[in-house]
């Protein structure tokens, strides 16, 4: 399986399709909309990678995501703000104890899953807001091992959540109620099935119920795996700035699959290659 | 005759001008040594192997190579607070050798063995991973090489390993060897104050 690059979005720049510092988070929908949050501004891009719409955010952002109604929800320092599909903003959960820094946002049922940075766990709450359970909390490092400064994870099509555990060169699966059920992923700083560095993979993205989507740093690229570790494609690498780390991924219907330059501040799209 | 000694007696002046002057300018600096107050320090946000932007670079050995002291003056200093405290540390292992046994780099990244790794706690047997690590500079083995310090460079590592001119073995050129080499004029003399601050590996390229 092989990939080529088909498309860059945004980039740096104060244009209304790009950003000014940072690009930290991204996000597709069911209709492959692209959703990106950088600086303190969320912006929304077509299927064609022209803006949409665009609307600022209290504080930077740090995550994004889309939930099946269409709400917009964007992960802050000590909050997480949700918006309707035209940018009004609908509720702001604060919590400085358990909402640090958010990094990572999911959805699985009628749960909200968020990755909460500062503390290196992930919280599950209740639509409605009421905190339920810690998860890859309660074990001996008290948390994710992410000296990187992001903790990532993704729900699969089973409800199984995948979270990246960098410090330990994996990808860990738990359930909601916090049961690790194993992981994927060694160090290997030579062979590129494994994860090369102090700290990778740092971000993830799981579709389907066989695909899960890496990205690392230092050197940056990304890769694709089935559920049993195996390495099906290094999707790109030298395309990144080299000194680019934490690259958010997503991955939209048609298989299209995004990553952001967090240096650049670009949005790099890649399709799988149909030449053999 | 006269005129003669006219001249004579100028350039007197000037030669004792000149030697008074310098010993003005060489009191004034050991008055200011004698307090403490200059040093010659290593700029971590300049230097080439702790610099943001430079990952293609190859490590820079300057600081050992050029010091007038044996084994160097300058050494690398890990920042706890700054550490990752990471199971496999781009500083301490090389991280491009093969993988062993234990899933580990086989290959330690320092030529001296000046670092040392040491569990915090007691490891797992099931899950070494499940551990933080301390890494130790050995300043009696290291010789300032910078090797590490590369390793450990952002985004790579967090960058907690910068080059430390040591106080105590630097002997004070007045033009220091190292800097009259550094091609980022790295090298410079500071107010201790401003010497002993550890940050600055982390500033961004301007």
């Amino acid at each position: 399986m092989k990939y080529k690059q088909v498309q860059v979005i945004s980039g740096k720049g104060d244009a209304s399709d790009r950003f000014v510092q940072t690009l930290r988070s991204i996000a597709v929908d069911g209709r492959n909309r692209l959703y990106a949050v950088g600086d303190s501004e969320l912006k929304i891009f077509d299927p064609d990678g022209r803006v949409q719409r665009r609307w600022p955010t209290s504080k930077p952002g740090y995550a994004v995501a889309v939930a099946a109604d269409g709400s917009v929800y964007v992960g802050q320092a000590g909050q997480v703000e949700i918006f309707d599909g035209e940018g009004r903003l609908a509720d702001r959960w604060s919590d400085a104890e358990r909402l640090g820094r958010v990094t990572a946002i999911g959805f699985l049922g009628s749960s909200v899953l968020i990755g909460d940075a500062n503390d290196r766990a992930i919280r599950r709450y209740e639509t409605g807001g009421k905190f339920l359970n810690n998860i890859g909390k309660n074990n001996r490092m008290q948390g994710f091992l992410i000296p990187n400064g992001v903790l990532d994870f993704s729900v699969d099509a089973d409800g199984i959540i995948h979270a990246a555990n960098p410090g330990k060169h994996r990808v860990e699966r738990y359930t909601p109620e916090d049961h690790l059920l194993g992981h994927i992923g060694r160090f290997d700083g030579l062979d590129p099935s494994g994860f090369s560095g102090c700290c990778n993979p740092t971000n993830v993205t799981v579709v389907g119920r066989n695909r899960i989507y890496v990205t690392e740093k230092a050197e940056p690229r990304a890769k694709v795996y089935d559920f049993q570790g195996k390495l099906l494609s290094v999707i790109a690498t030298v395309v990144f700035d080299p000194n680019c780390k934490n690259m958010d991924i997503a991955v939209d219907t048609r298989g299209r699959v995004y990553v952001a330059d967090t240096v650049r501040l670009e949005i790099l799209a890649f399709e799988e290659d149909a030449q053999p | 005759m006269s005129e003669e000694i006219t001249r004579r007696d100028a350039l007197g002046k000037v030669v004792r001008g000149t030697v008074l002057l310098g010993f003005a300018g060489g009191a004034g600096y050991l008055v200011k040594k004698a307090n403490g107050q200059i040093v010659w320090q290593v700029d971590a946000a300049k230097c080439v192997n702790s610099r943001l932007g430079e990952v293609g670079a190859q490590v820079c050995t300057l600081c050992t190579s050029e010091c007038v002291v044996s084994q160097s003056a300058v050494r690398a200093v890990n920042n706890f607070s700054k550490c990752g405290r990471c199971y496999i540390c781009p500083a301490y292992y090389n991280i491009k050798s093969a993988v062993d046994e234990k899933g580990l780099p086989s290959e330690k990244l320092c030529p001296r063995d000046a670092i040392e790794r040491k569990p915090i706690g007691l490891i797992d047997p099931e899950d070494p991973a499940n551990n933080f690590y301390e890494y130790i500079i050995d300043e009696e083995k290291c010789d300032g090489c910078g090797i590490c310090v590369k390793g450990c460079k952002e985004p790579l590592g967090l960058g907690s390993i910068v080059l430390k001119v040591r106080y105590n073995l630097c002997v004070d050129c007045n033009r220091c060897a190292i800097a009259s080499a550094c091609p980022k004029d790295a090298i410079a003399q500071e107010q201790v104050k401003e010497a002993l601050e550890i940050e600055g590996a982390a500033k961004p390229v301007t």
